[in-house]
């Protein structure tokens, strides 16, 4: 039944839809920060493999595989740079989504159709996993050609399937991400912040093994952490943290039934909150 | 000449101001960077946000150089040469940062939020607000830094700290010749406007990878090694770190200390004021075409 000013959901689909493709359309005025996507994993990478490689010389290979359980330290690091890519663009896509409407005082504008901002911010979510993916791929491609090492080594689908279901979780936690953006206002610092955190933790150039206890177990209740290794495993044989790939999946998949919702759910509560107190157009 | 704030200021003492002059210069510096610090303190978040990035950037890079090591992690502490490379190449970077990119952004801020041209109605001096946007922040970047040495001499190694007046006469230098760049970017981003952001990441990342401030400029690809030999800042950055680490074997890397030094302080010199005169050229520029406004 069709309710006056309740979008149905196929209507709710479309104004997701139609957000993904304003989010693409206006990206796609900025074909240097296109570029810059591209460039920034590779020479993030490159800064420890060529401090490595000077440092080590010619055992750089051997102390790698000896620390990481692979001596393929291009593709180890780019992997983790380029998974850092989609995850401090998720949490900047979503973070910056909110602000951006903040800022130009289209955010209250927003609150008066009748689409949800949920459904808003799923449309922005399907952009920027489409962005980031996008470019991560490309990236990694790039980069391993540029170091000389083979970009389709290893099982190739199952590393995608990795990322696939690590995105889910990851864009729960965004949302989540989202509400303390929109209570604290301060969307930049908090973004920084939390951007290097999350690649600290989800072993952006290192196996978490070498972290302490506390922080390996707080590391592991982390999705990204669980995509990193996953896709590292797929490509590289480093091993799953059960040592087989479906055990480490099934725990994506855990992550994938209990982050949106909580995500949703928490971001619910907060813009209710801030709405009831007028706080929705101030920053 | 005493140029004063209002026609009839001799009737009011208090408007007696001094407005051209080193004094007021100084006093419209010290003002202007009041007025940052107070912006700064306004988001006790970034604040803290700061910090705590440094720390974390740290670990991290720490943590990738220590999985290149024979022992991984249980070898950190025992070499100072990589220590000293990567802790002084990264104050060093953060210092760069901050003189090359913020002057530029903060003229940005000011297109955006439109009060770009009331400033230039008022008789301060141009030249101390362009520097105002950066001493607070470089004040911030000096704690940072000393803190991110201490925690990365404790992660990974007792840092070599020698030569510390030539150090800082050539941080001094490095940074001069950095704020003339600065300056230019900032013309340059009147002239670009939203693709300047683009144009600073894309040079910072490559200063990150040409200038080497992370790692041994022999560890560049070949066709690299020609191309940082032709940027200052590539003797900065050798210059700094090789002072520091009493210049072991094969530091300097680019070139004698001596002619190091001499290109540095002509960088130090030479860049503010032609920066600072590119800055003018394209601030005339957009004021002419009425763009100054425009973002």
């Amino acid at each position: 039944m069709i309710r006056p000013g309740h979008p149905t959901l196929p209507q709710s689909f479309s104004a997701a839809l139609a957000e993904t493709r304003l989010r693409m359309l206006n990206v796609s005025r900025y074909p240097g920060q296109l570029a810059l996507e591209i460039i920034i994993p590779i020479v993030f990478a490159s800064m420890p493999m060529l401090l490595g490689r000077a440092s080590a010389g010619d055992d750089a290979a051997a102390n790698f595989a000896a620390n990481t359980g692979t001596a393929n330290y291009v593709a180890f690091l780019l992997i983790g740079s380029n998974v850092f890519t989609i995850v401090t663009g998720a949490f900047w896509h979503i973070a910056y989504w909110l602000r951006f409407e903040q800022e130009t005082g289209t955010l209250e504008a927003v609150y008066l159709t009748p689409t949800s901002s949920l459904t808003l911010l799923s449309g922005v979510a399907l952009y920027s996993a489409i962005r980031g993916v996008g470019s991560a791929i490309f990236a990694y491609i790039v980069g391993c050609l540029l170091f000389r090492v083979n970009p389709l080594q290893g099982d190739v689908l199952l590393a995608l399937a990795f990322i696939a279901a690590g995105l889910i979780p990851l864009y729960g936690i965004a949302m989540l991400f989202g509400a303390l953006v929109l209570k604290v206002k301060e969307s930049n610092a908090l973004v920084g912040l939390m951007q290097w955190v999350v690649s600290f933790l989800m072993g952006i150039f290192f196996p978490v093994a070498v972290l302490p206890p506390v922080v390996r177990a707080v590391a592991l209740a982390f999705p990204p952490t669980w995509m990193t290794n996953g896709v590292r495993s797929a490509l590289l044989g480093v091993g799953f943290f059960f040592g087989e790939w479906y055990l480490d999946m099934a725990v994506l998949w855990a992550f994938i039934f209990f982050t949106p919702l909580f995500g949703f759910w928490v971001f619910n509560r907060v813009e209710t909150g801030l709405r009831k107190n007028e706080g929705m157009g101030q920053f | 000449m005493i140029t004063q704030a209002t026609p009839n200021s001799d009737s009011n003492p208090n408007s007696n101001t001094l407005l051209t002059g080193p004094a007021a210069w100084l006093d419209s510096l010290f003002e202007m960077s009041k007025k940052e610090l107070l912006i700064m303190l306004r988001y006790p978040v970034e604040f803290v946000a700061s910090f705590g990035q440094v720390f974390i950037i740290v670990t991290i890079l720490t943590l990738a150089g220590l999985m290149f090591s024979p022992g991984g992690v249980k070898n950190a502490g025992e070499s100072s040469q990589t220590s000293g490379l990567v802790v002084y190449g990264f104050i060093l970077f953060m210092f760069l940062s901050d003189t090359l990119w913020t002057i530029g952004y903060n003229v940005r801020r000011e297109q955006k939020q439109g009060t770009l041209e009331q400033l230039y109605l008022s008789p301060a001096s141009k030249f101390a607000s362009l520097v105002s946007r950066v001493t607070i922040t470089l004040v911030w970047t000096g704690l940072l830094s000393a803190t991110s040495a201490w925690l990365m001499s404790a992660m990974i190694g007792r840092l070599p700290f020698a030569n510390v007046p030539l150090g800082v006469f050539i941080l001094a230098l490095s940074l001069s010749g950095t704020f003339g760049v600065g300056f230019a970017f900032a013309g340059l981003t009147l002239r670009v406007k939203e693709a300047g952001q683009t144009l600073a990441n894309f040079l910072q990342f490559a200063f990150m990878v040409i200038c080497a401030p992370f790692y041994p400029f022999f560890a560049l690809p070949d066709w690299a090694q020609p191309v940082a030999r032709l940027i200052p800042l590539s003797y900065t950055v050798d210059a700094f770190r090789s002072t520091l680490m009493n210049y072991p074997p094969g530091f300097p890397e680019l070139a004698p200390i001596g002619v190091e030094i001499v290109i540095v302080v002509l960088f130090g010199l030479l860049m503010p004021p032609l920066g600072y005169w590119f800055y003018r050229r394209e601030e005339d520029s957009a004021r002419r075409k009425g763009s100054l406004s425009e973002y």
